[in-house]
């Protein structure tokens, strides 16, 4: 059974390091169906293969701003499109991320695009019958998560 | 506007609209196939299809993404009392809330319609996986899709509400 916990928190630990400069801290995933993490801004990228499945990066407001800002070098005031494309493009790269560490297992996937979502209190959830599990990582602008459902073989 | 506020603007002719001219009616047959066949619900398209959403509220919407060939997103855009309704008729017993049901029930619809959308697209010869359902809910919301790829937004009238299909595709 590959280490999916992992690869994503070694991901996005990765990403952060090298193209966003926070610093950011892991903490223990929250893995029941009903756990949540606030978000005013979730971005979601669908996986296809043989791992089937769904991450979602998602903010609060001022982590978004201090992660896009971080992202960019330069400060954000507001949720703008720099905002949610740098988001966006974190979704996208931990989801690259984790694709690379299954193709070292010899479990194939594709990616799809990213979406974001901005909204008052954004619910995301799966389907009965997955897994699933929320990463959440502090940063100094605050919280935020990495959640992934998936479904594998 | 039954079933919620949903403020969006009718984009007319314009080429990301156009690119998808042979598959709008397509997409239309198959939701219509799906409303028909296993929700139990008469629907029709309704209006024009279009380019922008805007905000919903007090809605839920399930998604699926595309990935292979051309990469993509799929998704179905319902107000919650359209949601519900559409609960029920699958478990023939009422629904009060978006609970675990409502969002089980919107998440299968976009991956059955995610499936005939595969099905259309692998005839046009693209090779194309679904990703898993997932549902986003909320009070107020706003979809900001990939400003690079092609998106088209189909309005559909059912019983108690009027529901979007929404495609975006790389081309």
């Amino acid at each position: 059974m590959p280490a999916i916990e992992k690869y994503i928190i070694d991901a996005t630990l990765d990403l952060f390091a090298t193209m966003v400069f926070l610093d950011i801290s892991p903490q223990e995933p929250l893995v029941g169906r009903d756990d949540t993490i606030d978000s005013s801004l979730t971005s979601m990228i669908g996986l296809a293969g043989d791992l089937k499945g769904v991450l979602a990066v998602h903010c609060p407001g001022p982590a978004a701003l201090g992660i896009a800002g971080a992202m960019l070098g330069m400060e954000c005031s507001e949720i703008d499109d720099d905002v949610k494309d740098a988001i966006g493009e974190i979704a996208n790269m931990v989801a690259g991320g984790l694709k690379s560490a299954l193709a070292a297992d010899s479990i194939k996937t594709d990616l799809a695009i990213p979406t974001t979502v901005l909204g008052k209190q954004v619910r995301t959830s799966g389907q009965a019958g997955v897994q699933r599990f929320i990463i959440p990582f502090v940063t100094p602008a605050g919280e935020f998560g990495i959640e992934l459902q998936y479904v594998l073989g | 506007m039954p079933g919620g506020d949903v403020t969006w603007q009718i984009a007319l002719g314009g080429s990301g609209v156009g690119d998808f001219s042979e598959l709008i009616p397509r997409v239309v047959e198959a939701t219509v196939e799906i409303f028909t066949g296993m929700v139990m619900m008469e629907i029709e398209q309704d209006g024009e299809p279009f380019q922008e959403l805007g905000t919903l509220e007090n809605g839920i919407t399930g998604m699926v993404g595309l990935a292979g060939t051309h990469k993509g997103m799929l998704a179905v855009h319902f107000p919650n009392e359209l949601a519900m309704a559409i609960t029920t008729s699958f478990l023939g017993m009422e629904v009060e809330g978006i609970n675990e049901d409502v969002q089980d029930a919107v998440g299968e619809i976009a991956n059955m319609l995610g499936g005939n959308v595969k099905t259309i697209l692998t005839d046009r010869g693209y090779d194309i996986q679904l990703s898993l359902p997932s549902t986003i809910s909320g009070e107020e919301y706003t979809f900001l899709p990939d400003n690079e790829l092609d998106q088209v937004i189909i309005p559909f009238r059912a019983p108690s509400g009027t529901f979007f299909v929404e495609l975006e595709l790389e081309q």
